[in-house]
């Protein structure tokens, strides 16, 4: 099931534009860590939804319950209240290896720690999500590096270990083994936090476009307010709710 | 997926060197271990291994091993040599007395007594124009049997007892060589010359032994009843050993053993009586056991190290199957490589262990020992590291948990 809505995001209303089509839609969801005394109610009744085409930014404090929002959406933790459909399918119907399956074929993931494995140069960094897939491995390398191409990668970039990158280098060899098994949603865990403004910057730009023009959703949890521009809109959370919901241009007219 | 995982596990030389020293080191211990027993074990055998032209041997009924026995009345070699099958059979007696050499000094010997007319029972001499001179009396021939440096007589003259002008009555120790032909040592206050020295298998437990023949040994030993302890059988042509000791048992009264069994009979022996096996069997498990923890330990480490990107691949889609492919392939290399450079390892210190005497035999269940030792900790650890896997939680890295 794909929901739709009338107006695009990042469209002020202008003209008519055609319906965006619901990526992720979560009601209502909970999730606690811990028992009894020790209890932490991470999320107390999130509502959200993503759009394919959409960038939304997850913006708030240190345990405003953003990372395990976006654990949730994307299969890695299992809720413990309310609904969340991803893509129209709900991971609480799903066995472990079907959600793992779903992951792998249909999520792609920028981790803030980047985790790209020292000993694999670039391009099989960037293959992992495909090696994972059973692609042969000469066609998972051709994707990568074609996918790292598309990213400014040069040939001798392509063939060096992470250990050799620059620190914007890196997250682009992140972003390309984000998106190299073409999923429909990524989701990124503070993409720009160890980078410096500039950096950060060319990174936003760049999963913007690479993203958003396939018409994927793309859920990006940040504490920068520097890129909070980029975003088509901006979810504001506060002690495991979603306070309110902005756009850039509330933000600056705000 | 493979390839990635042996890539993740080369790259770190440090590590990797490491794992492969531990598990390196394991199966060298283990197999080494089993191969320095499997040795000892043999060694206890070597008087037998001595003999290999000698078919069945004749024993008390209470003997169990070549090394633990009591004398069968004289009457037992003419018995024995008229059961049908019996080729020849000859005394061989084994009892032990006291060695006194030139500077005073002593040592107790194993005596070897064999047939006067055949000299069955003799290993190869150094010096082969020794051998007739065993047949005249008051000679035997030396052998070390394991030991070090214990048949040793004094070099220079003034050093011979009782030593007047020499060096040890000043606490020096006086310089010695080894015995050889042609000298002269008091056995049991009886004096004997030296006819040769024998290249016989060295003993467990090592001994220096005298070899001569039974009407010397006589003369050296103190009178008993009974003087004869084996009877050496060699069957007759197309005569099966086996059947021959069943049929000389059946005649005579007497225990008969075909030498493989008599061997195997004194290996179960000393496994069950010896206490220098059960103190060997303890140091080489203490040993052993340190092999597999060091093993286990780094296996289990370094694969709980890579645990975060385990997680990474399982949030990328990957399931228990690739993730333990993977585990399975780090710990199969690791092993396979390290379990090849112990055994290589084990190999080297074998011939060294062998030339400089000490028991070592590379029986073909020391390697597979080793190889079994490796793969069971490796395995295991790798097993523990899986159960880890299993209940790990691929976002529990993702939000620093």
């Amino acid at each position: 099931m794909v929901h739709e809505r009338a107006s695009a995001p990042g469209d002020s209303g202008a003209g008519t534009p055609p319906p965006a089509r619901l990526a992720i839609r979560c009601q209502g969801v909970t999730k606690v860590y811990g028992q009894g005394t020790a209890a932490v109610r991470a999320l107390r009744g999130v509502d959200v939804d993503v759009y394919l085409g959409e960038l939304l930014m997850l913006e708030g404090p240190s345990g405003a319950g953003k990372t395990t929002l976006i654990s949730i959406m994307a299969g890695l933790t299992q809720r413990d209240g309310g609904q969340c459909e991803v893509l129209g399918r709900d991971f609480a119907q799903m066995s472990p290896q079907e959600t793992t399956r779903f992951r792998g074929n249909n999520i792609g993931f920028v981790f803030q720690a980047l985790y790209l494995i020292p000993s694999l140069s670039a391009t099989e960094n960037a293959a992992i999500p495909l090696l994972i897939a059973h692609t042969r491995r000469a066609q998972a390398l051709r994707q990568a590096a074609a996918r790292l191409e598309d990213l400014g990668f040069d040939a001798r970039m392509r063939n060096a270990l992470p250990t050799e990158l620059s620190g914007g280098q890196k997250q682009r060899v992140a972003i390309a083994r984000a998106m190299v098994h073409e999923p429909r949603v990524i989701v990124c865990d503070e993409p720009t936090s160890a980078l410096d403004g500039k950096t950060g910057h060319r990174v936003m730009e760049l999963l913007r476009k690479v993203a958003l023009e396939e018409n994927r959703a793309l859920v990006v949890v940040t504490h920068d307010e520097r890129v909070l521009g980029f975003a088509d809109r901006i979810a504001r959370m506060e002690d495991g709710k979603v306070r309110r919901i902005d756009t850039p241009t509330s933000l600056s007219t705000g | 997926m493979i390839r990635i995982a042996l890539k993740m596990l080369l790259s770190d030389r440090a590590k990797y060197g490491a794992l492969l020293f531990g598990i390196a080191f394991t199966s060298f211990l283990v197999s080494f271990a089993a191969s320095y027993f499997a040795g000892m074990m043999t060694q206890g055998c070597a008087l037998i291994s001595e003999n290999p032209g000698v078919n069945v041997w004749v024993i008390d009924p209470a003997v169990r091993s070549v090394d633990l026995t009591i004398d069968m009345p004289a009457s037992a070699l003419g018995r024995v040599r008229s059961v049908p099958g019996v080729s020849s059979a000859v005394p061989l007696t084994l009892a032990s007395t006291d060695l006194r050499f030139p500077d005073g000094r002593f040592q107790p010997v194993q005596v070897i007594a064999v047939d006067d007319a055949t000299l069955v029972g003799m290993p190869p001499l150094r010096d082969r124009a020794g051998l007739p001179l065993l047949r005249v009396t008051g000679s035997v021939v030396v052998d070390d049997g394991g030991s070090i440096g214990k048949l040793l007589t004094p070099v220079h003259p003034k050093d011979t007892w009782p030593m007047e002008h020499s060096g040890a009555h000043s606490g020096e120790e006086a310089r010695t060589r080894h015995l050889r032909r042609g000298d002269e040592v008091l056995a049991n206050d009886l004096l004997v010359r030296v006819a040769g020295v024998s290249d016989g298998l060295p003993r467990y437990p090592p001994r220096p032994i005298l070899f001569t023949t039974r009407s010397t040994a006589f003369q050296i030993l103190p009178p008993e009843r009974h003087r004869m302890t084996f009877v050496l059988v060699q069957a007759a042509v197309g005569v099966d050993a086996n059947k021959l000791a069943a049929s000389i048992e059946a005649a005579t009264g007497f225990r008969a053993r075909s030498s493989k069994d008599f061997s195997t009979d004194t290996v179960l022996w000393t496994l069950a009586h010896s206490e220098d096996t059960g103190d060997a069997v303890t140091m080489l498990s203490i040993a052993v056991l340190v092999g597999f923890g060091v093993t286990g330990v780094m296996m289990f480490l370094f694969t709980s190290e890579n645990m975060k990107y385990y997680a990474l691949f399982a949030a990328m889609g990957a399931n228990m199957r690739q993730s333990m492919g993977m585990i399975l392939a780090q710990t199969g290399l690791c092993a396979l490589l390290g379990t090849g450079l112990g055994l290589g390892l084990c190999i080297l210190a074998g011939q060294l262990f062998s030339h400089a005497g000490f028991p070592f035999l590379l029986a073909w269940f020391a390697p597979l020992a080793g190889v079994v030792a490796v793969f069971v900790v490796s395995f295991a650890a790798a097993g523990l590291a899986a159960w880890l896997l299993s209940r790990m939680q691929p976002a529990s890295f993702l939000e620093g948990r």
